[in-house]
């Protein structure tokens, strides 16, 4: 503990510490208090305002987030990958093994935020999205657990991992040489769930399929949601960069 | 720990307190990471394939859920063990999955089901998955060998299940009489707590399968899932190594 709370310490003075979690404590943060933000007014207005979608509140406590995530997310996200891009490390090879160190730290911050983000969008919103159909009669695609789920929080975790990929693709040089092919599947494989909603919404519109939640309509989520496996392979890649970077010495040093 | 041992900087670090403080730093946030990918994983996995039998009391029947919920549970156990094991001789990979996904759905059950659509929590939690998982690590502790685990592992992982929740859904299989029918109370809910988005069909033919009383049902159930848990985790436990690949590949 004492060793962790030095290497804490020696980040907060601001030092060239390898451990920095500033970042990573206020993505996870502001997270988690937006989602705890959006759970209340669920809770509030999808009683109240969420039960017909021809009503005019629906309009205005519904759909209105809906226009909005929709581009907002969509400028986020391009603008996100090309900031990250616009300030990449135009010499990656050259990087000195104690910068590259901290980078693959940011690296993991990253994908712990990526962590909780896809926690909230395949974990809580979509199991929500299970209890309100069962309860609440499926008027339109637009439902305000959709509206959370599909158009909110499934953006938001690929916006993540979006983040994550080219932060590591333009900043580390294992990861800029090449593509990780687990890293491809983090990234692309559950944001084609997003692309799946096309397909679950055409057959529920076509089918009226109300609301089996096992039902093979819904099968291309659960073969999307297989790839954050994904994440096994970006960390033993991590793994073999950082025992790289540290050499045999340290190694030793650490286990003896 | 001491910084005597080097005196000094050692790799890229300034000391070994730094270089150990900075491990398991990491090492947390590693863990933290895995464990929320392989709950989202598994969550949307599982609700998906098996949930409509797990997410209410009345669908806990003898037949489908001790059939089901083991068949399709076994899948990401059986991945987070190939990683785990493989790479790590780590020998949790099933109890970390399992504790993902029961984590992830008693927090949906609380905050959404009871906390949104208001169906009694009683009703709706999530099976036990636990013990089962804890044999499954067992077994490939004892043995080292995926195989066996599969085997004898997965076998005893369909077995479990049922005797494993039978305290939580015993007092479902009490029999009723409402209006001269002879029912269980699990029956009895499923009349009461009609979900209005399904399809009448399937309200008509799942509703209150607890009612089947007795018989031999449940170590049929329970063999056959387990036979069928076998096959599937000799097939996850590949899907596991193979989502753990380090392959680098040069074009998209």
């Amino acid at each position: 503990m004492s060793v962790t709370t030095e290497t804490t310490a020696g980040a907060a003075a601001g030092s060239d510490a390898i451990v920095d979690l500033r970042g990573m404590w206020v993505g996870v943060a502001g997270l988690n208090i937006f989602y705890l933000i959006v759970r209340i007014y669920e809770q509030i207005y999808g009683w109240r305002a969420g039960l017909d979608s021809f009503a005019p509140e629906f309009q205005t406590y519904w759909l209105s987030i809906l226009w909005t995530e929709i581009p907002l997310e969509l400028v986020s996200g391009l603008a996100l990958a090309g900031w990250l891009w616009k300030t990449r490390d135009r010499n990656v090879d050259a990087v000195a093994p104690r910068e590259e160190l901290r980078r693959h730290v940011v690296l993991v911050e990253w994908l712990v935020v990526y962590a909780v983000a896809i926690y909230w969008g395949a974990s809580f919103f979509t199991e929500q999205d299970g209890t309100w159909h069962m309860t609440v009669i499926r008027d339109t695609d637009f439902t305000p657990s959709h509206i959370i789920e599909f158009y909110m929080s499934y953006p938001i975790y690929s916006i993540m991992a979006v983040g994550a990929f080219f932060y590591a693709k333009t900043r580390i040089p294992y990861f800029a040489h090449g593509f990780s092919l687990a890293f491809l599947i983090v990234a692309i494989g559950p944001f084609m769930i997003i692309p799946n909603v096309g397909l679950n919404e055409w057959g529920h519109t076509f089918w009226f399929m109300e609301e089996l939640f096992v039902a093979p309509l819904h099968w291309g989520f659960v073969f999307f949601g297989w790839m954050a496996l994904g994440v096994f392979g970006v960390v033993l890649q991590i793994l073999m960069g950082v025992k790289r970077l540290i050499g045999k010495d340290c190694v030793a040093a650490l286990v003896g | 720990m001491s910084t005597s041992k080097s005196g000094g900087a050692i790799g890229p670090f300034h000391s070994v307190a730094e270089a150990a403080g900075c491990v398991k730093t990491t090492d947390w946030m590693l863990l933290t990471l895995l464990f929320l990918a392989v709950l989202g994983g598994y969550h949307i996995h599982f609700m998906l394939t098996a949930g409509d039998w797990d997410f209410w009391v009345d669908w806990k029947d003898r037949r489908m859920w001790p059939t089901v919920v083991p068949i399709l549970g076994v899948t990401f156990a059986a991945a987070a063990q190939a990683f785990f094991w493989e790479n790590f001789k780590l020998p949790f990979g099933a109890t970390f999955a399992v504790l993902g996904l029961l984590i992830g759905e008693w927090i949906n059950r609380y905050c959404n089901f009871w906390g949104w659509t208001y169906f009694p929590i009683s009703l709706v939690f999530p099976s036990a998955l636990v013990v089962p998982a804890l044999w499954l690590d067992i077994i490939m502790l004892l043995s080292g060998s995926y195989v066996i685990t599969a085997v004898v592992g997965s076998l005893g992982w369909g077995l479990l299940f049922y005797p494993n929740n039978w305290p939580a859904i015993a007092a479902l299989h009490q029999a009723t009489e409402q209006h001269g029918q002879l029912m269980s109370l699990a029956d009895l809910v499923g009349f009461h707590f009609v979900r209005t988005s399904m399809p009448e069909y399937i309200r008509m033919v799942e509703r209150g399968t607890l009612r089947t009383f007795g018989k031999d049902v449940v170590p049929v159930a329970a063999f056959f899932s387990g036979f069928v848990s076998m096959m599937v985790y000799f097939l996850w436990w590949f899907v596991g190594k193979w989502y753990s690949t380090t392959k680098v590949i040069q074009k998209i």
